[in-house]
């Protein structure tokens, strides 16, 4: 039989699991929403960093607030387009937390539908697309709460829905933002079709390889 | 921790793990009409279901008029026939179980794929939406206390949710009120969170 202790830090296992689950699920609902402030809020203080598609890595608290609220958000007084939509579904989390319980990493699908300007030859005319990418996240803990150290989305597709990903498996990435310039080039960005296996963060269940 | 505490943070876990599952087999009962299951997944002291465009129906028996009334079975059909379809991935569990133990909310993020009539066609749709939930424990069963489904688009498959943000309204007569928080893609309606920011509290 377990001591209280052990039975304790079991249970804070458990609950650091359900926590991170819980903070990459909301991350999700805001980044629905375009939410930008709200996910800058979600990291770490200490070195934190982003990095989505072939946008480059944007590092430091202010590197992320770079990211979120001048390039994605298009400034702190934007205002949505109307007709604006990006669903992400955050699924199928594999979260594993180290031994010493103050970080963890967590893989993820990412997959959705959008409605951006970003995707068309003509500027302001909105498009439909699939995305669907993987994400390979780090978390800390501090003062109790889980926070994200580093978000990483590796893009797979984003195809027009008229199209399909077989026919246009990647529209409206255009590399590094030459304005707002990320602190490091991309470091894995190879969509379909290159065959490219991100690695996982989880060692095999069974042969711990 | 002593005993006390440990059990406490136990049943909160199993509590969140339980309400999920009430969520998720709530979805697998609607995909294959098993209505009467579904209704008790609900309180007696349930107090409404909102489901965007259909309407408000409140109380228990509101909520039975709304499922038993089965509007997927048309005049002279003695069951949903096999080509009707819905898909429900259930998605995004947020849950907050209450200090006192005994009520809980919970958002979820709904991925839909059906086949069904629509405005007298066989239509085939995709369709995406929130939950915000409540769900009360009761002897020892976690149940439906509130049901809030909203609709963000419901599009026919051929032409996606940009060009047909919405393929049809589902206004049922039967309804207590009109729907409150029916307000579809392209409107950018953001429906309220339950949950305060994780990390600022805010």
């Amino acid at each position: 039989m377990a001591t209280l202790e052990e039975l304790q830090a079991r249970i804070t296992r458990l609950d650091d699991v359900k926590q991170i689950e819980k903070l990459q699920r909301i991350y999700g609902y805001y980044q629905d929403y375009g939410e930008w402030l709200k996910i800058v809020d979600l990291f770490t203080d200490n070195d934190p960093s982003v990095e989505e598609a072939d946008r480059g890595v944007y590092k430091g608290k202010e590197g992320v607030k770079r990211y979120f609220v001048d390039l994605l958000g298009g400034g702190p007084d934007a205002r949505q387009r109307p007709g604006w939509l990006s669903i992400l579904f955050q699924l199928q989390g594999v979260v594993t937390v180290n031994p010493d319980g103050r970080t963890a990493k967590g893989r993820w699908y990412g997959m959705g539908m959008e409605a951006k300007p970003t995707v068309s030859l003509h500027e302001g005319e909105l498009r439909q697309t699939w995305i669907h990418g993987i994400y390979e996240n780090e978390y800390v803990k501090e003062d109790g709460k889980w926070k994200l150290k580093k978000l990483f989305f590796n893009l797979v597709f984003r195809t027009p829905y008229e199209d399909g990903w077989l026919k246009a498996p990647v529209v409206g990435q255009y590399g590094p933002d030459k304005v707002i310039k990320p602190d490091a080039p991309p470091t894995a960005y190879s969509p379909y079709p290159s065959g490219y296996h991100l690695p996982f963060s989880f060692k095999h269940p069974i042969t711990g390889k | 921790m002593n005993l006390e505490e440990l059990e406490k943070e136990v049943t909160r876990l199993e509590d969140i793990q339980e309400i999920e599952n009430v969520q998720k087999m709530y979805g697998y009962y609607m995909d294959s009409h098993h209505r009467e299951e579904v209704i008790d997944l609900f309180s007696d002291d349930f107090e409404s279901l909102e489901i965007e465009s259909t309407g408000l129906f409140l109380g228990k028996e509101g909520a039975k008029r709304f499922f038993l009334d089965n509007d997927l079975i048309e005049e002279g059909q003695k069951s949903v026939p096999g080509w009707i379809n819905i898909l429900i991935l259930m998605d995004g569990a947020v849950i907050d179980v209450d200090p006192s133990g005994k009520t809980a909310k919970g958002r979820w993020s709904t991925w839909l794929a059906e086949a069904m009539t629509v405005g007298g066609l066989p239509r085939q749709q995709w369709v995406h939406g929130y939950y915000e939930n409540e769900y009360v424990k009761e002897n020892g069963r976690w149940l439906f206390k509130k049901l809030h489904w909203n609709v963000t688009f419901f599009t026919s498959f051929e032409a996606g949710w940009l060009r047909i943000p919405l393929l049809g309204v589902l206004n049922r007569k039967d309804a207590d009120a009109p729907a409150p928080n029916f307000h579809p893609y392209p409107s950018g309606f953001h429906l309220p969170y339950h949950f305060s920011h994780p990390v600022t509290g805010e």
